[in-house]
């Protein structure tokens, strides 16, 4: 893994040289100014640290600001400022796109607008085309234009979700912290929204802007009010290069093809593909054996063409099937079996107390404050989780995440980090399981992990007393926070098994 | 300033006081191992070559002791004699890893006259002071004083179960030929110093009772090595455990799994069960028996170096609030019959080339191959199959056989990107081991192969015909000699 990093809160702000150009991003880009706060994974209870930062957004037609996620992530308070205004204006986050790393901000003062326009989207710069990059850069407070040229144009990991990779361009003008959110123009319209780039001391002047396809699909998916995840299509596949490999499926040695390895249970192509299907073209773009389809003229992935779409919309796949050729239509859906894996800002975490136990789902933010101390079984548990399609057993893995010393549990001390698999006899699947298993009849409270470790007892009149004593001891208001808003799970056989 | 002149002071007197004492030629020789590890990762060759020099103790037997640690993956061992330069090629007659011993047999017999020998002395407690021997250049014996700060069971550098071990205190200056030194007293051997820490001037050493099963064990020319009892257990000081367990008022550890082939397995274990005693002594709630003398010891010693492969285990268990006795022999297949081996030393891995799919029998030794962070550096299908290998891989006849890697070249074109991967099948048959494989391999004369594994990409399919007359092509391209070591 190479460290790219996000640079929080920063704006990058580039001069094309026209004056035309240099005079409209002057107009409309504005300086985000954010103090967020960051929940403590250790300690849920907790409302997290708070730290402030500045990023740059633009204007675009509708009185909107586009800005990147990571600038507004958190936000408990967003102030706006362009450079012709010396006064500072509150805004609000419209919609936020963790996935795709946008988020659209809201200015209700109108005096703010004044003297702005905004700035139109343009198309996917040729490469080695010069662009600029507006922004609030560190080294200075005012506006800042740097200039560089295309250098790729490429799938790339964003680094803020965590697990998602879009289309992303490169470029070799310097995106340092500040440069976040800002547009990146040419020829009078934006081609991109400076987002991450490398520490100087791994990689230098390799910067990254999110290209306008994916803008377009943003402001097309918030259109309806709210924003969907980005849709997948939920195979693997692997490329079609080996004779004797095409052969065994019956396919000429036409170049053409790819084929599934794997198809994932609830994910959209459920029920429509299967293993060992040749996908020969995609929306009638046909596809090379090595995965790619062109679109506008240049050779992209063939999951360009998903990324495009919106839930619930359909895909036209030709099928090469037991030496026959079919048309399936899939429709899309998110792919909650790997939302495990996406780094969560807004919602607060979700635990639950007992007796000194904190019981945590497995999220990515939970094995980012254990990562050193997860034993081996939890650390698989995660990397596997989607791959073995663990979701369908437990959709959300619930772990012992740590144990609050007390006089109670001098005992238990040693198990945290253990995955539960029951408590009281009752089979543990989502955190929301865990609550109703502890209120079960007995004197004792049994909890069983998985693996070897041995269980941990507890004896309820025990807890009944040590509960309300910890929550004085470690500032805790809330025994447990079980349900926040949108929860995506991947849903499967515990739907099924809770329908009985 | 002053403590360093101190220690000069101290250091000549130790060697001075050493020159008076009796003759000390005749009880220890400098051992020259040569060491070749396999490439692990490159099967068909050895990594480079290096050297380890340690101290060994002549036995009176006329053999030399030293640790297997200094002696694995030899490629050749020689002993010289301290006063001189006279050297003498050395056989290994025993060796136990995980005890992490060997026994030496010179290869002339004549080499060795004149020397009495070290016997075996008593075991040490923790507070008594020994000396560790050194061999200066010039053949002259430096004697340090060591303070005996432990005893206890702890890890070997190959076992993580653990065995009794001595933490020692002792300064060492850097001498050659102090990979492996031996612990005196009194002019007797009472153990084997196998690390030390430079820093902390503190390291440990294998006890005397552990020499001694080691070389009764090794006396009939038939090594057996060290039993084990196949069981996790768990310690039961936890009341609410106790009582949800059934456990009774004091004692007893809980077993937290069995191995069914195991010396417990056999005798009759399940999980859940609270051993209360082994072979009549009582277990403490932390699986401590009171040893006779060392005082409260972990079970590994009783369990371990205490009784032979062959003797008679008795457990006294409590099983749902019911006591009862359960009677066994020891054994060490929990350990032997596995299905993937922890340790293996001085041994070729196993691989099997065809069409430029390189195809392994997974190891320990495999996976140590990536480092100090192999569990999150190796593929982690192969890390789940090697560490739960009791849920996951129970039966030791069933080898897991993995493509490590694609040698590429024009028959495997698209494949190059694949490692890691179990197989599970050869056109329909299940592998369980690399003679299997190439068995399947040799009954296709032509059609496809086709290689089915238990992770993504599933399937992998080649021409058997091609296969077969592109294998001299492949094996001369990459310089590999043998395609096959089954």
């Amino acid at each position: 893994m190479k460290p790219l990093v996000v640079f929080v809160l920063g704006l990058f702000l580039a001069g094309c040289g026209r004056d035309g150009q240099l005079h409209e991003a002057k107009k409309n880009t504005v300086m985000v100014e954010v103090t967020s706060q960051v929940w403590d994974y250790r300690m849920p209870w907790n409302p997290g640290t708070v730290s402030s930062g500045r990023g740059a957004g633009f204007i675009v037609a509708g009185k909107k600001i586009i800005t990147n996620a990571h600038v507004v992530s958190g936000a408990r308070n967003i102030t706006v400022q362009r450079e012709a205004d010396p006064r500072r204006y509150a805004a609000t986050v419209k919609h936020v796109a963790h996935d795709c790393d946008l988020a659209m901000l809201e200015v209700e003062d109108p005096a703010f607008f004044k003297g702005t326009s905004h700035l139109d989207l343009g198309g996917i710069p040729e490469l080695e085309s010069v662009v600029s990059v507006y922004g609030f850069p560190i080294g200075g407070d005012r506006l800042s234009v740097t200039r560089g040229v295309v250098s790729r144009i490429d799938y790339n990991a964003y680094t803020h979700s965590g697990r998602e990779s879009h289309l992303a361009i490169q470029i070799d003008a310097a995106i340092n912290p500040g440069n976040s959110g800002g547009p990146v123009m040419q020829k009078d319209k934006v081609v991109g929204v400076a987002f991450q780039g490398f520490r100087g001391d791994v990689a230098q002047n390799v910067g990254y802007m999110i290209p306008t396809p994916v803008i377009r699909r943003f402001l097309k998916d918030v259109e309806d009010g709210k924003y969907d995840h980005y849709v997948d299509i939920a195979v693997r596949w692997m490329p079609l290069e080996n004779p004797a490999m095409r052969k065994y499926l019956n396919r000429p040695n036409d170049g053409r093809g790819v084929v599934v390895t794997d198809v994932f249970s609830e994910g959209s192509s459920d029920g429509y593909l299967q293993k060992g299907d040749v996908l020969l073209s995609i929306d009638g773009h046909a596809i090379e054996s090595d995965g790619s389809v062109r679109l506008e003229g240049k050779p992209v992935q063939l999951e360009e063409i998903v990324e495009r779409k919106f839930a619930g919309e359909e895909v036209r796949l030709e099928v090469w099937r037991e030496g026959k050729a079919e048309t399936v239509q899939v429709p899309l859906k998110p792919a909650d079996m790997f939302s495990m894996y996406e780094i969560l800002y807004e919602p607060p975490p979700r635990y639950v107390l007992y007796g000194g136990l904190v019981f945590q789902p497995l999220t990515a933010n939970l094995m980012a404050v254990m990562a050193g101390g997860a034993d081996l079984r939890l650390k698989q548990k995660y990397t596997m989780f989607a791959t073995d399609q663990m979701y369908r057993e437990t959709p959300e893995p619930v772990i012992l995440s740590a144990v609050l010393p007390d006089s109670s549990n001098v005992y238990l001390r040693g198990l945290a980090g253990q995955v539960v698999r029951e408590i009281n006899g009752r089979r543990i699947r989502v955190l929301m399981d865990v609550e109703p298993a502890l209120a079960a009849n007995g004197e004792r409270t049994v909890i069983r992990f998985e693996g070897d470790s041995r269980p941990a007892v507890l004896k309820r009149a025990e807890v009944d007393r040590s509960t309300p004593r910890i929550m004085a001891q470690y500032g805790i208001s809330e025994a447990s926070r079980t349900e926040v808003g949108e929860r995506r799970l991947a849903k499967g056989s515990f739907a099924k098994e809770e329908g009985k | 300033m002053r403590r360093l002149i101190l220690l000069v002071g101290l250091t000549l007197a130790t060697a001075g006081w050493a020159a008076e004492e009796d003759e000390p030629q005749g009880s220890v020789v400098r051992v020259r191992a040569a060491i070749q590890p396999y490439d692990q990762f490159r099967p068909w060759q050895k990594k480079a070559p290096y050297g380890l020099n340690g101290t060994g103790v002549v036995l009176p037997g006329g053999k030399v002791l030293v640790t297997a640690a200094l002696v694995a993956n030899r490629t050749e061992v020689g002993l010289e004699k301290p006063g001189s330069a006279e050297k003498c090629g050395a056989e290994v007659e025993a060796i136990d890893y995980e005890a992490n011993l060997a026994v030496l047999r010179p290869e002339r017999a004549e080499f060795l006259k004149g020397f009495k020998g070290l016997a075996l002395g008593p075991a040490l407690r923790a507070g008594d002071t020994a000396e560790v021997w050194q061999l200066e250049r010039n053949g002259e014996l430096l004697r340090n004083q060591a303070e005996i700060l432990t005893v206890g069971v702890g890890r070997y550098p190959n076992d993580e179960a653990g065995f009794l071990q001595y933490g020692v205190r002792v300064s060492l200056p850097k001498r050659d030929d102090s990979y492996t030194l031996p612990l005196i007293r009194q002019g007797q051997l009472v153990g084997m110093v196998m690390m030390y820490d430079r820093d902390s001037q503190e390291g440990t050493a294998i006890p005397g009772p552990m020499i001694e099963r080691f070389l009764e064990d090794a006396a009939d020319g038939k090594y057996d090595g060290f039993p084990t009892l196949g069981v996790s257990w768990t310690p039961l000081r936890d009341p609410n455990l106790r009582e949800e367990v059934k456990a009774p008022k004091s004692g007893g550890i809980l077993v937290t799994r069995v191995n069914p082939r195991g010396t417990a397995g056999r005798a009759g274990l399940k999980e859940g069960d609270v051993i209360l005693s082994v072979d009549g002594m009582k277990l403490d709630e932390d699986g401590n028996y009171r040893d006779p003398l060392y005082g409260p010891t972990a079970i590994g010693n009783l369990v371990r170096v205490r009784p032979t492969v062959g003797s008679k285990a008795r457990f006294l268990i409590s099983r749902d609030g019911k006591e009862m006795e359960l009677m066994g022999t020891y054994d060490r297949r929990a350990r032997d019959e596995v299905a993937i081996p922890t340790l293996s030393f001085d041994t070729q891995p196993r691989y099997l080339v065809a069409g430029g799919l390189v195809f392994q029998q997974l190891t320990g030794a495999y996976l140590q191959e990536w480092g100090d962070k192999w569990t999150e550096r190796a593929p982690q299908r192969l890390v789940e199959l090697f560490t739960f290998q009791q849920e996951k891989r129970a039966d030791p006849d069933k080898k897991v056989v993995f493509l490590s890697q694609v040698l590429p070249a024009a028959i495997n074109l698209g494949y190059q990107q694949y490692s890691g991967l179990v197989l599970e099948k050869l056109n329909g048959k299940e592998i369980h081991s690399l003679a299997e494989l190439a068995a399947v391999l040799d009954e296709t004369k032509e059609g496809n192969l086709v290689f089915e594994f238990m992770d993504d990409p599933g399937k992998l399919v080649l021409d058997a015909s091609e296969v077969k007359q592109r294998q001299e092509e492949i094996g001369k391209a990459y310089g590999i000699s043998e395609l096959r070591k089954l």
